[in-house]
């Protein structure tokens, strides 16, 4: 089953891609279980994601880029506003990468 | 900080994804359970670095990690002073030299680096007037030029201490015994004094010799190999060219290539003299020792301290490769990675989820996500729907 690898470059993504990295320059862990964690990896957060999270957030802004290859839709935006329940967040620049929900369930 | 909700899910994450792979690590003849246990243990602890999640876990296995930003790394655990990794300076040079005994008890006091600054002084002034006065007596104005160049490497010889003592002894007594590398001195020195006499520079190369070879100062001469004589002919022909260099340059500059093949060379490649003369500007160059020439140009003090003791001189050899070709490269890519990448990926905000629709109605988008990742202003946000509207 394919999975989006999308979540590796967040930062629990990174702090595993950098653990196991270490693991595997020190030979602790063979590449091949490497890869098996980060794939586990891909799996669990998508379902923590849909099953433990229930919060929601607007976004406002001024769309500088727009991209959308291989069904990935690549955004940047400026002056942006994300609204949640309880705060609010602005920043000058954000990229925004988002996959095809769609693919995954079929 | 990290908000709570969006520290239990990445624990969730966590424990979620190390027991679904404890079958992989323990069945399959995959490691063992103890390094399923270092990885987890290893990811909370960057985790906890990075400020997702909360230091206070609960954890199944028992393992506490009392101080977030314990040192993982175990592998430099040689020097005590590598503890105080504040010194920028001292611990590197003690990684760098690891095996030799005499430094252990030389950097063990921290503030070794002001000790060492006091050795740095007498050791440097003493060091550079010996070559001055043997050469037959530049004072002052050679006295004062090296004095820069001691300073600036002050790091450096504070481990060399007990050799340096050993560098000026060696280098009164065996002069032609010793390398290349305090040799060096004086050639550096007269680089940058240009107003010397032809003299000074002939002195030099006569002490180049070993084995008491004289060398030829004028006019051709009946070197041994017709090689050579072509060279140092295309050499001086070179310069000649090249600048209005004195007739002593290029005389020097012969005899230094007809004499290239005589001198035992005790390092490195042997590069051809004819085209170190074309690419680089400096005409003192010495065969087998072309890099090492710059380097003690830029500290002179570390290169002759190291190269005038007879023990560690293979060693230092390889060190002086190793440091200063990485770390010349290592410069340039690290500035070029940060122009390129560091705004886009590190510094830069990012959002990752997943898109149910998008569309665009004119200059107004409009775009539904999911399951996404938000990364802040250094915060962690998760959410579970977004809508967004952007105008282009």
């Amino acid at each position: 089953m394919a999975t989006f690898e999308l979540y590796r470059k967040s930062t629990i993504g990174m702090c595993l891609t950098e653990t196991l990295d270490e693991m595997v320059s020190n030979g602790t862990l063979s590449p091949e279980l490497a890869i098996q964690v980060l794939v586990q990896f891909d799996k669990s957060m998508t379902e923590g994601l849909e099953s433990q999270v229930k919060s929601k957030v607007s976004i406002q802004g001024h769309l500088h880029t727009y991209r959308f290859c291989d069904n990935v839709w690549t955004f940047i935006l400026h002056n942006a506003s994300f609204k949640n329940e309880d705060s609010q967040e602005t920043v000058g620049r954000v990229k925004i990468v988002a996959c095809d929900s769609k693919l995954l369930s079929q | 900080m990290a908000s709570s909700a969006t520290s239990a899910v990445y624990i969730h994450v966590i424990e979620d994804v190390i027991s679904k792979v404890r079958d992989e690590f323990i069945n399959n003849g995959g490691p063992d359970e103890t390094v399923l246990s270092e990885l987890q243990r290893i990811w909370e602890m960057k985790m906890i670095q990075a400020g997702v999640i909360c230091g206070s876990i609960d954890r199944s296995s028992g393992k506490k990690q009392p101080t977030p930003g314990g040192p993982i790394t175990p592998v430099h655990d040689l020097n005590v002073p590598y503890e105080g990794t504040e010194e920028y300076e001292t611990p590197t040079a003690d990684m760098l030299f690891p095996p030799t005994p005499l430094q252990t008890p030389v950097p063990t006091p921290l503030p070794g680096s002001t000790d060492g600054s006091m050795y740095n002084i007498p050791t440097g002034s003493s060091d550079y007037p010996t070559p001055v006065n043997d050469n037959g007596g530049n004072t002052d104005v050679k006295g004062g030029r090296p004095s820069p160049y001691m300073q600036s490497p002050s790091p450096w010889p504070n481990q060399r201490t007990p050799l340096s003592v050993d560098v000026n002894v060696a280098y009164v007594e065996g002069r032609d015994e010793v390398d290349r590398g305090t040799s060096h001195q004086p050639l550096t020195q007269d680089f940058f004094m240009t107003s010397s006499g032809k003299r000074k520079r002939e002195d030099f190369a006569t002490q180049y010799q070993n084995g008491g070879y004289i060398p030829q100062q004028d006019g051709a001469g009946d070197a041994s190999s017709e090689v050579a004589k072509a060279e140092g002919s295309n050499g001086s022909h070179f310069l000649g060219r090249h600048d209005s260099a004195t007739a002593a340059k290029s005389k020097i500059l012969a005899h230094l290539a007809r004499s290239s093949s005589k001198i035992p060379q005790l390092d490195g490649p042997i590069p051809d003299p004819y085209d170190d003369m074309l690419s680089t500007p400096n005409i003192y160059n010495y065969q087998g020792v072309v890099n090492e020439d710059y380097n003690v140009v830029n500290t002179p003090a570390p290169n002759d301290l190291q190269a005038a003791t007879p023990a560690p001189v293979a060693q230092n050899d390889t060190v002086d490769d190793d440091d200063d070709e990485p770390l010349n490269e290592d410069d340039d890519d690290d500035d070029l990675d940060d122009v390129d990448q560091g705004e886009e990926l590190n510094t830069q905000h990012l959002v990752l989820a997943q898109f149910d629709k998008v569309t665009r109605t004119k200059s107004k988008w409009k775009c539904t996500l999911k399951d996404g990742i938000m990364r802040i202003n250094n915060k962690d946000i998760l959410f579970n729907k977004a809508t967004g509207e952007f105008e282009f």
